[in-house]
């Protein structure tokens, strides 16, 4: 009786009639001025510390605003960020848990990371940044397993840290074997909180590996210094290599049920030998279809059968407008290239120069 | 197409506009995002300043005033903000609330309609009779190329009446009514094609002359009235603004076959030619969206509208260099030579027209 009659409440107040009455955008706008994190319908969130964890990893706290609707350890979100005018989004896990009081985002400077590098630079206490609600289904199941391993690498690390403090607020002597892989011992985040948890968690083991000393830690490796992981559920978040090779062993042990994975990064564009086949997929339509990079992709999409809405086919209506999820194009009217994902292209005017993927 | 230039000539232009946009594309950032974010907050401040003097006051002065902020409001709406929104000029910046994709600005055309009229149509095809459906808007007779027929007598009163309702021409534009209504082919196709238009004009409608006017309660004929009269003043200005971007004197335009197989340069020429701009100062500039440096707009038209102030100088060197006429004068000047020009062809042109000099 009260479900369907607030989704109604809800279509009406949405309702295009109403505008602009109901324009949340405008409003959030109009409330900015009054306090930076005002919002009737974005989650927006003010950076109320900074810590440096290693020479180039920061954390920010953040406090959201009532928008921002809760979140399960291991999740992440979207991140909106402006830099020379440009939003950027990008994806990180949250490393806090739910618990905490402040939200806290794990950010490591990566060379060249427009974002990345913006958030170093320039994000200071008291800024405001603009959140997706969170998702993702890497989390801890209702009912915690006996015997936990958490095994991250690098940057992977944030959403484990996040499920670590859930467990330790949940069951302080609940059995888990923290794994974490770091270049050096300078680079190993979190070294002192996991110290802290350690010693307030009994039955928490920690593993930590340098790389730099001891060479790259491989499944065998592993499996060795955890001799009892069959016995364990697993979480598993590092760079695609780390995580192939442990993903191989647990399934050749007839493990795979019993692990769960996060991949992050970015995922490297292949740039190929001039003249060697692109390979362009098409989200929307589900399709693949590969080009030389000579013509528009607009004219390669028409070619693979594909249909998408054009109108001058010279680069100045914007109706064949598409996002670009990864890759890297050309413009040929002005040979700039675009790399950037989630941008917006032109399909008429542009040429691929690696794989592509397009919501298409 | 006609031109005195040589190929080399040709792409030697071609490469020098080219490299304006180039240059003005690398250079797109934080200057440009703070300018229209602060053009769509003044819009709305006027909006709801405007609106709230119409709902509330009671004397004939917040009355005027109240007309006045909301008619500011629509103008900048529609000219500076949607208008140049819909042409893609702020994609770069990835804000949703600036998407040509989904921006819906506040008058009865529909977004998508006007996407697929002005952007494809009107901006590829500019000023080819028979192609591109603004010159004369169907109705009027604005080059003496364009055949004559008795209704154009009445051209002087129909402009009168069509600046009152210029909106409501806008957004019919698309379904072609003039040409559509002559066959039953065409009836039908209009017919299947007018879902956007009439749900918009209806929640236009609805918006300015119903639920405004409601919520004020006893104010109600105050808040008609004030919207009618924004609306009314918006569609004075916009019309005005947009006759000059083409039909003052010395505008050129073209057949199909003229243009035909065009090149890139030749494109460019096409749009210098046919434009026109008009001089004034950086309030009108703003308050026409910038189609004051209509030119600048269709040579770039989804460049930032901001900056085409900044290349104009640029883009007249260019010009002089290769010997384009740079069609720019006063709004009186302009605005006057387009209504001599409709009052003449009004009339059958009884000779050929003379070459212009030199």
């Amino acid at each position: 009786m009260l479900e369907p009659a607030k989704q109604a409440a809800s279509r009406l107040l949405a309702s295009s009639w109403l505008r602009p009455l109901n324009d949340l955008d405008a409003l959030d706008d109009l409330l900015a001025p009054w306090h930076p994190t005002a919002a009737l319908g974005r989650i927006k969130a003010r950076v109320v510390e900074i810590r440096q964890e290693t020479p180039d990893v920061r954390s920010f706290h953040l406090s959201p605003n009532w928008r921002w609707p809760g979140f399960a350890a291991g999740q992440h979100m979207s991140v909106a960020l402006e830099s020379r005018g440009v939003r950027h989004h990008r994806t990180f896990s949250l490393s806090s848990a739910p618990c905490d009081r402040w939200l806290r985002l794990t950010v490591k400077r990566r060379p060249g990371g427009r974002v990345s590098n913006a958030m170093h630079d320039r994000l200071g206490v008291g800024d405001v940044l603009e959140l997706s609600a969170p998702s993702g289904r890497f989390v801890l199941p209702e009912a915690l397993p006996e015997k936990l391993l958490m095994l991250s690498a690098g940057s992977g690390i944030t959403p484990l840290m996040s499920m670590l403090r859930d467990v330790r607020r949940r069951d302080p002597g609940r059995d888990v074997v923290f794994v974490h892989v770091c270049r050096t011992l300078r680079d190993a985040v979190f070294a002192t909180e996991l110290e802290g948890l350690a010693a307030c968690m009994r039955a928490l083991r920690l593993v930590t590996h340098v790389s730099a000393e001891r060479g790259r830690l491989d499944a065998d490796g592993i499996a060795a210094r955890v001799p009892d992981h069959a016995e364990r559920t697993t979480w598993l978040c590092g760079p695609p290599a780390f995580m192939e090779a442990v993903h191989a062993r647990w399934q050749a042990e007839g493990l795979a049920e019993r692990l769960a994975c996060e991949h992050f990064g970015d995922l490297v564009p292949n740039r190929r030998a001039a003249g060697a086949p692109l390979e362009v997929r098409a989200t929307r339509s589900q399709r693949c279809f590969t080009t030389t990079g000579e013509r528009p992709l607009l004219v390669e999409a028409e070619r693979a059968g594909l249909t998408p809405r054009y109108g001058c086919r010279m680069g100045i209506c914007h109706t064949c407008r598409c996002r670009m999820t990864s890759g890297s194009v050309e413009d040929l009217r002005t040979g700039e290239r675009c790399s950037e994902p989630g941008q917006w292209i032109q399909l008429c005017v542009s040429r691929a120069r690696s794989d592509l993927e397009l919501e298409l | 197409m006609k031109t005195s230039l040589s190929p080399a000539q040709l792409d030697a232009l071609e490469a020098e506009l080219d490299a304006i946009r180039a240059e003005i594309t690398a250079d797109l950032g934080e200057r440009d995002a703070a300018y229209i974010r602060r053009i769509v907050r003044v819009a709305r401040w006027n909006a709801i300043a405007g609106r709230g003097l119409l709902m509330f006051g009671f004397t004939p002065i917040s009355w005027l005033a109240g007309t006045s902020a909301l008619a500011l409001a629509k103008i900048l709406e529609n000219m500076e903000i949607g208008h140049n929104v819909l042409h893609g000029q702020y994609d770069w910046m990835n804000d949703p609330s600036l998407d040509s994709q989904t921006y819906e600005w506040d008058n009865v055309c529909d977004s998508g309609d006007w996407r697929h009229s002005h952007n494809v149509l009107h901006h590829t095809h500019t000023n080819i009779l028979g192609k591109d459906r603004d010159v004369g808007y169907g109705v009027m007779r604005v080059s003496d190329a364009q055949g004559w027929s008795p209704a154009h007598l009445f051209q002087p009163i129909s402009n009168v009446a069509l600046s009152l309702l210029f909106q409501w021409g806008v957004g019919l534009h698309d379904l072609d009514v003039p040409r559509n209504l002559a066959t039953p082919e065409g009836r039908r196709e209009m017919r299947a094609r007018s879902g956007p238009f009439l749900r918009k004009a209806a929640r236009q409608l609805f918006k300015d002359y119903v639920f405004f006017p409601a919520i004020a309660l006893g104010n109600a004929p105050r808040v008609l009235l004030g919207n009618l009269s924004a609306n009314l003043t918006r569609n004075v200005w916009t019309n005005v603004i947009i006759f000059c971007g083409h039909f003052p004197d010395g505008a050129r335009f073209y057949t199909e076959e003229e243009t035909a197989n065009e090149t890139r340069g030749e494109w460019y020429i096409r749009q210098i030619e046919g434009s026109a701009n008009i001089e004034g100062r950086r309030w009108f500039h703003i308050l026409s969206g910038h189609l004051s440096h209509q030119i600048e707009h269709h040579l770039f038209p989804d460049l930032p509208a901001h900056r085409y102030p900044e290349i104009a100088p640029r883009v007249r060197a260019v010009c002089e260099k290769y010997g384009l006429r740079y069609n720019t004068g006063s709004f009186w000047r302009q605005y006057g030579s387009v209504l001599t020009g409709l009052v003449r062809r009004s009339l059958p042109t009884s000779k050929r027209p003379q070459p212009v000099a030199a």
